[in-house]
């Protein structure tokens, strides 16, 4: 029985024969992400929020901003993690269009999203949700699970944890009623 | 220059994440909902050969280490947050990023969610946030400091545990309960 929320284009798991795409793409993240941080620092996505809203209230309401203690610690836009979401950005529009994808479709994610609005409520509330809890534990997928394991912290093993405990069991019960 | 390889390593980091599918929510879902592993496995593999990569390189040059610290009950319960956002919207702070990128219209709703969310927090840190980070604070500690053993030699035998479980684990464990 196929599952009547999932309208992901077919993904090819595996490239052919021989290793599979994940695997080739995880060996080359690995390498990119160690050249990071010996060329620079660890990878790290989800500060870069604070800093943009620290960016406009500097500019709103100057003198809360220079008394709020976590904008003056997160400090400018102008910091390089910045430039690497600029980054995300255009290597993720570089790598589509060069393989002739045209923009996906709105993919239904759960079995309670009938509509398109349903879509984009669950989206807004679940980009609050990652950057609130991101922002408590000092990183996200990328500072405390990838960079962060890879440096062997152990905040990043908690980190995993969590996300991992709450975001099956989210998602499980988010789908259980659609089957 | 940091900008600029910031820059690089994002370009990269978002075409990969284009490319195995991590910028699809549907495909995070699956994930999520252990129907398919390929995000999960790309991520082991990425973490297992960068932590491997890194200790090795840092015997011959010093690394740029950013180690975050391990405030365990902000961290769990930062972890345990981001895990409902990951699970009801299907995007990560960077892969919705990827996602604009690549066309998608539910993940600008996922960046203004994360937009709305920063202020949240921003506007909640000193009276919630910051006293709760103060609990079980172990500073910035890594798993070779736990286990009192030589960093490279952690680095080395948790990427041969990460690689082995990726092995091990089906890809598509929900494709046999499906039939």
């Amino acid at each position: 029985m196929t599952s009547p929320v999932a309208h992901a284009p077919p993904m090819a798991a595996t490239a052919g024969k021989g290793i599979p795409s994940w695997a080739r793409l995880g060996v080359i993240f690995g390498v990119v992400s160690a050249a990071s941080i010996a060329l620079w620092a660890p990878i790290g996505v989800s500060g870069t929020y604070p800093r943009f809203i620290g960016a406009i209230l500097r500019r709103v309401t100057p003198e809360y901003a220079a008394a709020n203690p976590y904008l003056v610690k997160m400090g400018s836009l102008l910091k390089p993690e910045t430039f690497l979401v600029i980054g995300l950005l255009i290597g993720g529009f570089l790598a589509s269009r060069m393989n002739r994808e045209a923009s996906p479709e709105t993919e239904m994610v759960h079995a309670g999203e009938k509509t398109v609005s349903a879509r984009y409520r669950d989206a807004f509330l679940g980009g609050f949700l990652i950057i609130f809890g991101a922002r408590i534990a000092g990183g996200c997928t990328s500072g405390h699970i990838i960079s962060g394991i890879t440096q062997l912290s152990v905040s990043g093993l908690i980190f995993a944890a969590g996300v991992f405990a709450s975001g099956i069991f989210t998602a499980k019960m988010l789908n259980a009623g659609g089957r | 220059m940091d900008r600029i390889y910031a820059l690089l390593v994002g370009l990269a980091m978002g075409a990969l994440i284009q490319r195995v599918r991590a910028s699809s929510p549907g495909m995070i879902a699956r994930n999520l909902r252990l129907e398919n592993l390929s995000i999960i496995k790309f991520m082991a593999t990425t973490i297992a050969i960068g932590t491997i990569l890194v200790y090795l390189l840092n015997l011959v040059t010093p690394m740029h280490f950013d180690i975050k610290p391990t405030y365990v009950v902000g961290v769990l319960v930062g972890g345990l947050v981001f895990g409902v956002g990951f699970g009801v919207g299907g995007y990560c702070p960077g892969t919705c990023v990827v996602g604009i990128g690549e066309g998608r219209r539910d993940a600008i709703w996922s960046i203004v969610g994360g937009v709305v969310g920063a202020l949240a927090f921003t506007l909640t840190f000193t009276t919630i946030v910051a006293p709760m980070n103060k609990l079980m604070d172990f500073g910035k500690i890594t798993l070779a400091d736990v286990l009192h053993a030589p960093a490279v030699a952690v680095a080395v035998v948790l990427g041969i545990v990460f690689l082995g479980i990726v092995a091990l684990l089906p890809t598509e464990p929900g494709a046999k309960a499906k039939s």
